[in-house]
């Protein structure tokens, strides 16, 4: 029995790496394997309290049409398909409760329904930033949520998991963007 | 008796030797029974401790909250994995030693692990920008932190893993459909401290910090678990706050041991906070319009698997209780049962409540009083505040005029004043007596 306490330690210490490796072996994955997919957004910017500054990043497409006959059970996890569209912009085509066998989609939780429309949450809704580019980003934000073209969101998806990889504005990355307005 | 108090007793006994007092034999009888070692660290250096690590581990994740987005990913990590790898190997270093650490270089070590912990999954969700709100990375945090509790006994990590389970579990006030997402699954977590206390053989001492601690987050975690119990807890707010009485009416009727029986009403926060709770809800339950809205909720409450869960669990502290003769603590939490008491009574239930409640408060307050008086422990001066919140909340429903309510008011508050002015003379009589 003396050993117990070191055998709950030692497990204690691997689930302390093994809750990040586990996550960081994931998205990975996401990142180098996944499809790319644009997504137009819309966005205000909070603070988190332990992760830092970053932006909440909100594609416009929230809700996702019903298939006929199907009712959507308030918070449950579903899956919706995924469509790219001429434009090169990504949009939700189709909400199931199955796994797709093919295509690209997302593994989202469906909130409630209304006139044949679930709503869900994407499955990501930040963007973590530099506390210095931070302030800056805010005003890029605001200047350019309105523009035509619209910020987009490139995201990484595979197997339903979503990456958020980077935001971009008329084809320039976010970072870069907010580089040349700090010079 | 608490630490500080033995502290005090030790400082004591030599005087009380050279006053002859007590004999020598009595003094080591005393240290026997009342030990302690005066070797271990005083409460100041654990709390300094326990600060240092906090701050280092606050530091690291506001370093992490700079966000170095110029350096690569693994460069990143090892922001975060590194001071867990050397917060992992104090924390071994510190359980090798076994009894020969000090319990300072273990509270630290214990909380410094359980805050590297909790910056290496920060920075991870921020390098991928994972989704999910700071309640859901507090519980994933507390989780990663409690086995610490376990292995090395530290009372810091316990007091964080209490704030973080209860911060969680008030987080979601709408009823969320997946239990283990919500405040329903609190139960489950507050037993995660089961290995910590009362452990494996019920052996594990509490202090009394952590007593209050872990009775502050039972009473609102257990709270939040009823309240998302309640489909509609919103529009069937009375259904929650008659399971809140069964909640509070069970934590009373916590089972003692025989000296917690007798130990000081510091030393039970569980009947401080039951109390609180049931003599307001006995309150609240006299006015008069209460009576329709709460027997209409204890029949919603009755479907509903938790409030049987809270219903057997209460009655079998009860029965110990009784063994116990704890009459006091019974007679309080017996409030809960009252308006099931009304029910009885069918089509009038909504209007015979709030009368019988009064009549419970009522002789609990007079009980109170009368005990004092047959020269046992009694608690008299709660018992006429009892009574006289009684009359006023009588007064306070009635048609009477202001002018009225008003010398009522006056002439209760002057016989709570006599009535303290006797209680405090006869005091110091029964003290006269004894000298």
């Amino acid at each position: 029995m003396k050993s117990l306490p070191i055998i709950i330690f030692a497990i204690t210490a691997l689930a302390q790496w093994g809750a990040p490796l586990s996550q960081i072996w994931t998205y990975e994955g996401v990142l180098t394997k996944g499809t790319l997919i644009r997504v137009k957004c819309a966005a205000p910017d909070p603070y988190d309290p332990l992760r830092g500054r970053y932006l909440a990043v909100r594609p416009e497409q929230t809700n996702v049409p019903l298939p006929e006959g199907m009712e959507a059970p308030d918070e449950q996890m579903g899956y919706v398909s995924i469509t790219t569209g001429a434009d090169g912009l990504a949009t939700l085509s189709s909400l199931s409760f199955t796994k797709p066998t093919s295509g690209d989609y997302l593994y989202v939780r469906v909130h409630s329904s209304y006139d044949r429309q679930a709503s869900i949450d994407w499955p990501f809704e930040r963007y973590y930033l530099n506390e210095e580019l931070a302030p800056e980003a805010d005003e890029w934000f605001a200047e350019n949520i309105r523009n035509t073209k619209g910020i987009i969101a490139e995201v990484r998806v595979l197997n339903g998991r979503a990456v958020l990889a980077d935001l971009t504005l008329d084809g320039k990355p976010f970072r870069e963007i907010l580089q040349d307005r700090v010079k | 008796m608490s630490a500080p108090n033995h502290r005090w007793l030790h400082t004591q006994l030599p005087q009380w030797e050279r006053e002859g007092l007590i004999t020598a034999e009595n003094a080591v009888t005393l240290r026997k029974r009342h030990p302690f070692d005066e070797s271990g660290p005083g409460i100041a250096q654990v709390a300094m401790g326990v600060l240092g690590a906090l701050l280092i581990g606050v530091g690291l994740i506001a370093i992490i909250g700079y966000n170095w987005d110029h350096f690569t990913r693994p460069i990143r990590l090892l922001f975060a994995f590194a001071p867990l790898l050397g917060a992992q190997v104090f924390s071994w270093w510190a359980l090798k030693q076994g009894d020969a650490c000090a319990r300072w270089i273990r509270e630290t070590a214990a909380f410094f692990q359980a805050m590297t912990a909790g910056a290496s999954i920060a920075i991870v969700s921020q390098i991928y920008n994972l989704g999910g709100d700071w309640p859901e990375f507090l519980l994933a945090w507390a989780l990663l932190s409690l086995p610490l509790t376990w292995v090395m006994r530290s009372h810091a990590v316990v007091i964080f893993y209490l704030v973080c389970i209860t911060v969680w579990s008030l987080h979601e006030s709408s009823r969320h459909p997946a239990w283990h997402e919500s405040a329903r699954a609190y139960p489950l977590l507050l037993l995660g401290l089961f290995p910590f206390w009362p452990g494996w053989k019920f052996d594990q001492p509490l202090s009394t910090t952590l007593r209050w601690a872990v009775a502050l987050s039972a009473s609102i975690g257990l709270a939040a678990a009823s309240y998302q119990m309640v489909d509609h807890p919103w529009s069937d707010f009375e259904v929650a706050a008659w399971m809140w009485s069964l909640t509070a009416a069970m934590m009373t009727l916590l089972p003692l041991s025989e000296a917690g029986v007798h130990a000081s009403t510091r030393q039970k926060p569980q009947v401080v906070f039951g109390f609180l709770y049931l003599l307001g809800f006995g309150i609240v339950a006299t006015f008069l319009d209460v009576g329709r809205d709460l027997t209409e909720a204890i029949h919603q409450a009755m479907k509903l698997p938790w409030t049987w869960l809270l219903i057997i669990v209460t009655i079998a502290f009860a029965v110990h209780a009784a063994i116990q003769r704890r009459w006091a603590v019974l007679s309080v939490a017996s409030l809960t049962l009252t308006p099931m008491l009304a029910l009885m009574t069918g089509e009038k239930a909504a209007s015979v409540l709030p009368w019988l409640m009064t009549l419970h408060l009522s002789l609990i307050g007079i009980t109170l009083i009368l005990i004092e008086f047959l020269d046992r422990k009694g608690a008299p001066r709660l018992g006429a505040a009892l009574l006289s919140v009684l009359i006023m909340a009588r007064l306070f429903e009635s048609d009477l005029s202001l002018l009225m309510k008003g010398i009522a008011f006056i002439v209760v508050g002057v016989a709570f004043l006599v009535f303290n002015i006797v209680l405090s003379r006869r005091h110091k009589k029964g003290k006269e007596k004894v000298s």
